[in-house]
């Protein structure tokens, strides 16, 4: 009972501060929104253009560029403004088709059109695309210089008849054959991923930035009022925490809610999405308590919040997923499952991915369990070692 | 007026080193932080094209030669990728079935390719003629660039039986192969040249560095600037007023106080991280022009939350706030110039995507390049410094 009026208090004091509407409700759906929209959709890479020459045949690359499907075109009117969104990696590669492009092949010759990039090695998939592109184009071209070469024809009669050609050919065909399992990730949803990561992140870390609430308890001396009284430090802890836990659950159960009605986030049985939230929220709250406990200043205990609030969530998996480093780091991915982010998102794979309900994941809710159990308690032991001392 | 400022300074300061907070907030959570950032994410920027192919050649012709020793053989020559022969499809769809478990044998293919009995003679012909690629559903780009490989090899085919049918189609006649042999001892029609350009982004380390120092100067430079709220809230302040000191000195003491917090802080991370964690900063002065104007950027937008919030606390607040957006929209968390679009041209809204920026051009520039970032991060002192300085002036009135 005295927990309760203690959590009371307690959230009371948290939403008199109205900048914690921010951080519980629009600080994650933002960051959600600004992650979905730049990397979870469309990765389709990004090819500048810039056409220096003039004529069709130049117009009809680009066109079939922009057709292909396996990179977006953005057209360019100047070298400068090229070069310089390639160096700055809002492009991963530009093209230049240069001046002469018509003239020179129309006349039999050879030429290069430029691929600019700031790295060889890491645009290899671009500049496959790109010259996948090249040659369906260039077989034409070449077929018209064969056929001014063999003297039966002009190049604008070969080009033609190329083209009247090219339609009954049976192109050759690559088949291909997917072997193996699928990478998860792709799997997922725009949004999902980022959603899952997310609600662990911010859980967790609105929970530790705001463990400053405790040491003011703390250092306004109402702490050890309380514990003056027939209250332990653990029916404080207790209570304190019920503060953090009801506003981390509060703040999960939005996120899930939100993004599941605005972006259509898969999060799976919701018998055991709601367990996860339960479990993760009593972490979050956990490690909360044991910062308020351990720090005697509130604004050295949010910084360190912040701090181990990004910090575990970016080993965790929130920030890249654990897939990639399963395939990249093995030995990162064990890292990965010292942190409860890690379990956490593992559960929520097993609902969403492998449509497992809440018998599936209780190993990995035992897991959060253990977690939470391990740090009240040392949260509780170590209040009232400050608080009696 | 300048002697009462620095007074106030001084004092203040040595306030902030004796609490730790400054300390926490500026230098232990960003360098902290970036170890972690380096450490997960550095595996990935790692990340090298280093691929394994399988091929079964069941045809043994002129035509399947030229793939698996000219086209393949070429890649492996040059050290792009290694190639695995076969006998059997069998064989081919275990190699590649073995790379999908990462922690399993070494034995693996990213993706094999199958060349059908009889494929040499059909592409000769008419008739219609196929590969085979067998790719693993988890191989990314090693697996797409299999299939481009092969792709290519099929345009190729695809280009050399366009012109001999465009030819024939004209009237010409003759032996195919022979015409076949011709068409490809002609030149390609269009080449590609590589253009490498400058980077002017910052790699790996050095960007997580950049971005967490940036992203907390704003909440260093807080503890300079709410000065003025905390003098408030212990009743120092109305002492201060009553003192024969300018009300113009006390707002120039915490000015000072700030600057000296975020240029010196910033001036320890970078230290750190370059010997910690190998952080490659660029020219030294550079990097002292846009810490100097980063800093300034950030004390002026953090004085005027500091000018229209009533407590130390409710700044702290609305300085969390916007320190987070701006930080978030700016790129310090992760390269938003990469997301396109309209994403990527609002982080020029904020301070911390022209520090950014100007880092990036300094590492692939010189000192001239970052001319537009100073600029910038000077006109956003200045607009928010002349308001914050006219909010708070009227705040101490008396």
């Amino acid at each position: 009972m005295k927990s309760l009026v203690i959590a009371a208090t307690n959230l009371r004091r948290f939403l008199r501060d109205r900048s914690n509407v921010f951080w519980v409700f629009i600080a994650p759906i933002l960051m959600i929104l600004i992650l979905g929209a730049s990397f979870g959709g469309d990765s389709t890479p990004r090819l500048g253009l810039l056409t220096e020459g003039t004529g069709e045949l130049a117009a009809d690359l680009s066109a079939r560029l922009d057709a292909s499907g396996d990179v977006r075109v953005a057209v360019f009117d100047s070298r400068d403004a090229l070069v310089r969104a390639v160096e700055r990696g809002e492009l991963e590669a530009g093209l230049v088709i240069p001046a002469g492009y018509e003239e020179t092949i129309s006349a039999g010759g050879s030429i290069d059109v430029e691929f600019v990039t700031d790295s060889i090695d890491d645009t290899r998939a671009i500049r496959t695309s790109v010259e996948s592109v090249i040659t369906q184009q260039g077989s034409l071209l070449r077929a018209a210089q064969f056929v001014e070469a063999e003297g039966v024809g002009t190049f604008a009669e070969g080009l033609a008849a190329a083209a009247e050609v090219e339609p009954y050919l049976a192109p050759i065909e690559v088949t291909t054959t997917a072997s193996g399992e699928a990478f998860s990730l792709s799997r997922l949803g725009r949004f999902d991923s980022s959603a899952h990561t997310m609600l662990l992140l911010y859980i967790f870390l609105t929970s530790t930035a705001s463990s400053g609430a405790l040491i003011q308890t703390r250092r306004l001396g109402v702490a050890r009022r309380m514990i003056s009284t027939p209250t332990t430090a653990r029916t404080v802890l207790i209570g304190e925490g019920l503060g953090r836990y009801s506003v981390a659950l509060v703040q999960g159960l939005f996120i899930m809610l939100g993004t599941w009605l605005v972006f259509g986030v898969d999060w799976g049985d919701p018998l055991g999405a709601a367990a996860v939230l339960l479990v993760f929220a009593l972490v979050g709250s956990g490690a909360a308590m044991l910062m308020g406990a351990l720090f005697n200043n509130d604004q050295q205990a949010s910084g360190l919040g912040v701090l181990f609030g990004l910090g575990l969530a970016a080993l965790g998996g929130c920030m890249v997923p654990l897939e990639v480093f399963k395939w990249l780091s093995p030995g990162l991915w064990k890292v990965a499952h010292v942190t409860p982010h890690a379990w956490g998102l593992e559960a929520f794979d097993n609902l969403v991915l492998d449509g497992g309900g809440l018998v599936d994941i209780l190993p990995y809710l035992g897991i959060l369990l253990a977690y939470a159990v391990v740090l009240y308690a040392i949260a509780s032991w170590q209040l009232r070692r400050v608080l009696t001392r | 007026m300048m002697k009462s400022a620095f007074t106030i300074a001084a004092k203040d300061m040595r306030e902030r080193i004796r609490d730790r907070s400054a300390f926490i907030l500026g230098i232990i959570a960003p360098l902290g932080l970036a170890a972690i950032f380096s450490f997960v994410f550095n595996p990935i920027q790692d990340f090298e094209f280093d691929a394994t192919y399988a091929v079964a050649d069941q045809d043994g012709g002129p035509i399947a030669a030229v793939f698996v020793n000219e086209v393949l053989g070429g890649m492996e020559r040059a050290g792009i990728i290694e190639v695995v022969a076969v006998d059997s499809v069998d064989a081919a769809t275990a190699l590649v079935e073995a790379a999908s478990d990462p922690f399993g044998s070494e034995e693996s293919a990213d993706a094999a390719f199958v060349i059908p009995t009889g494929f040499s003679e059909v592409v000769q012909s008419d008739r219609p003629a196929a590969m085979e690629v067998i790719v693993n559903e988890g191989g990314g780009t090693e697996a797409s660039v299999a299939v481009s490989v092969a792709d290519g090899f099929a345009s190729q085919l695809d280009a050399t039986r366009l012109a001999v049918a465009t030819t024939e189609h004209l009237g010409a006649s003759g032996d195919r192969a022979d015409a076949g042999t011709r068409f490809l001892s002609l030149p390609e029609a269009v080449g590609i040249t590589n253009v490498t350009t400058t980077v002017k982004q910052l790699s790996g380390n050095t960007f997580y560095a950049a971005g967490l120092a940036i992203f907390f100067l704003f909440f260093t430079v807080q503890f300079g600037v709410n000065g003025l709220l905390d003098e408030r809230n212990t009743g120092t302040l109305s002492r201060l007023l009553a003192a024969p000191i300018k009300r113009t000195s006390i707002i120039l003491g915490k000015a000072i106080t700030a600057f000296v917090l975020g240029v010196v802080s910033m001036s320890i991370l970078v230290v750190a991280t370059t010997l910690l964690f190998g952080a490659d900063w660029g020219n030294p002065i550079g990097v002292l022009l846009l810490i100097v104007t980063g800093t300034m950027a950030a004390m002026g937008i953090m004085a005027i939350v500091a000018g229209f919030a009533k407590t130390a606390e409710q700044a702290g607040n609305f300085a969390g706030i916007i320190g987070m957006v701006l930080g978030f929209l700016g790129g310090t968390f992760f390269p938003i110039a990469q997301a396109g679009g309209v994403l990527a041209q609002m982080r020029f809204l904020t301070p911390h995507g022209w520090f950014m920026q100007g880092l990036g051009d300094l590492a692939g520039g010189n000192l001239a390049d970052i001319v537009p970032a100073v600029v910038a991060l000077l006109a956003f002192a200045l607009a928010t410094g002349s308001i914050a300085l006219i909010r708070l002036r009227k705040g101490l009135a008396p």
